[in-house]
């Protein structure tokens, strides 16, 4: 395509970068921001659902049950994202080949495969992008749930009581209180804790590479890296740090309009709520 | 069964010294980390409106973005100053070095988040104790040694021991994106190693959180006592409060 008309119009020099940019690499960076956001997303949903599902342990009045909830709350206080990150889908994977191995191997396959692990070829589960990307949302999902869950079970203990009595003598059962009172007026005071939470999620979405997607971070490491080509000789040398800045800006963005939809979404939820002090 | 406590136990030995590795970035980041977190909170406080803003976008462009990046953009800039100024200069070698670059990052990081805590803290001193203390006639200093300091830090305390804590995990990542040298490996890289020998990825990654769960234990522990000797005015068991496992669960 002829695009000298646009040279002559904002000058050799913009048009020059506006071509590398969006280059065939560039197009293809753009593009993997799909997993970021994908992660986000799903990783937030899942991780909501995950948290309600430990606040209810949390609270429950059977102490196997709450013990289950008050566990897995602590267990990822203690332990680093990162790990679980890494560990969930890996663990994941080698059980459903662990599984699957027991119908498809038979003792032959077994003893002559010599890696130690699959058992045998046969049960060999190679995944793709979009596999450890979900394997990745429920990863997220299960930390940022421990997380949610306790601001949940904070949230629901914050509800007036007065409230919870009041629908009770209108003679709703304990599940009708619990889903018409308790967890509709929770939000508000949930709201903030979850955007904490949030904030710290999408931080999170930065680990994608460590599971082998070519996701953000990735794609900045291969824009970057000192560009050497046999017929044109050094194109560029180590850009690598302009991109990772790209990424830094890129990510306080995200938090800053985060910041901004959630103070929204708190004065939406306190509307028709007294105001304090 | 005594196999597997066999196997169990020569991996936890595995981890020791690696976990040393968590803990030299723990502890050489956090001693920056606090002191200059005062200075940039004391910053974000002060009247000067250019000195607050200054202190406050800085708060938030470390607060707001993920270490992860941090790491990658610190040490990307590491390496194209490399052939500028630092082989020029010959402190290449301590300039490059990950356990350099490792703890530089971790206190502009935790310096944020530490910052943003005391800033917090400052502002719910109470303001009765500082009209006192003028009324007496303290000089600034005096009235920051005897009435901001101890407030502060005793506000801030159940906050800062929940930041050591994750500051201790994300040592985790350090090693992800700046270079291994030799056997100079943290707990995950050496989890991942184990991994990659056996793929046996519950027992490695299992001990290895094993390990973050122990010396985050040790860690709660050592600042609970720490911050039951800050409130040993205040009155009897009943009114004083208890730093719990995990207080506060964000950042």
């Amino acid at each position: 395509m002829d695009a000298t008309w646009l040279a002559q119009w904002v000058g050799e020099d913009i048009a020059f970068w506006l071509a590398y940019l969006t280059n065939g690499k560039h197009l293809q960076w753009y593009a993997s921001f799909r997993f970021t956001i994908f992660a986000a997303v799903f990783g937030a949903l899942l991780a909501l659902g995950f948290g309600l599902l430990g606040a209810v342990l949390k609270s429950s009045r059977f102490a196997p049950l709450r013990l289950i909830g008050d566990a897995y709350t602590a267990m990822v206080r203690g332990i680093p994202d990162v790990l679980f990150f890494l560990f969930f889908p890996l663990a994941f994977e080698q059980s459903v080949e662990w599984v699957w191995s027991l119908h498809v191997c038979t003792p032959e396959s077994i003893a002559a495969s010599q890696a130690p692990w699959p058992p045998c070829r046969e049960a060999n589960w190679l995944l793709s992008t979009n596999e450890y990307l979900i394997l990745a949302c429920f990863s997220l999902g299960i930390v940022y749930g421990a997380f949610t869950a306790n601001v949940i079970h904070g949230a629901m203990r914050a509800v007036p009581k007065g409230q919870l009595e009041a629908a009770r003598a209108y003679g709703m059962s304990n599940l009708q209180v619990l889903l018409r009172i308790q967890v509709r007026q929770m939000w508000v005071y949930a709201l903030p804790g979850i955007s904490n939470v949030w904030m710290l999620l999408i931080k999170a979405t930065s680990l994608l590479s460590l599971l082998q997607i070519s996701d953000i971070v990735w794609w900045a490491g291969q824009l970057g890296a000192p560009n050497f080509l046999p017929q044109a000789g050094l194109v560029h040398g180590d850009w690598r740090w302009t991109y990772y800045i790209a990424l830094f800006v890129f990510y306080i963005l995200v938090t800053l309009i985060s910041e901004r939809v959630f103070r929204r979404l708190t004065v939406w939820a306190r509307r028709g709520m007294p105001v304090e002090g | 069964m005594m196999e597997i406590l066999a196997n169990f136990w020569a991996e936890f030995g595995v981890f020791a010294y690696p976990a040393l590795f968590n803990i030299y970035f723990t502890v050489t980041a956090l001693p920056a980390g606090f002191v200059l977190a005062l200075l940039v909170a004391f910053g974000k406080n002060s009247r000067n409106p250019v000195v607050s803003k200054l202190c406050a976008g800085c708060i938030y462009a470390f607060r707001g973005s993920p270490l992860f990046i941090q790491l990658f953009m610190f040490y990307s800039i590491m390496l194209a100053l490399n052939p500028v100024w630092w082989r020029p200069m010959g402190i290449s070698w301590l300039m490059m070095h990950p356990l350099f670059i490792g703890p530089l990052v971790v206190v502009l990081n935790t310096t944020a988040y530490t910052a943003e805590i005391f800033y917090g803290a400052l502002r719910t001193v109470p303001r009765g104790e500082l009209e006192a203390a003028r009324a007496y006639g303290m000089s600034s200093w005096q009235v920051f040694r005897t009435v901001t300091w101890p407030n502060t830090i005793r506000i801030a305390w159940p906050a800062y021991t929940n930041e050591v804590v994750f500051v201790f995990h994300c040592t985790a990542l350090i090693y992800f994106t700046l270079p291994v040298i030799g056997d100079q490996k943290d707990i995950m890289s050496k989890a991942r190693e184990l991994f990659e020998r056996d793929y046996n990825a519950v027992l490695h990654f299992s001990m290895a959180a094993l390990w973050f769960l122990a010396i985050s234990l040790v860690i709660f522990f050592v600042f609970g006592r720490i911050y039951e000797r800050l409130m040993r005015h205040t009155s009897l068991e009943t009114a004083k409060p208890k730093l719990r496992f995990g207080p506060k669960y964000l950042r």
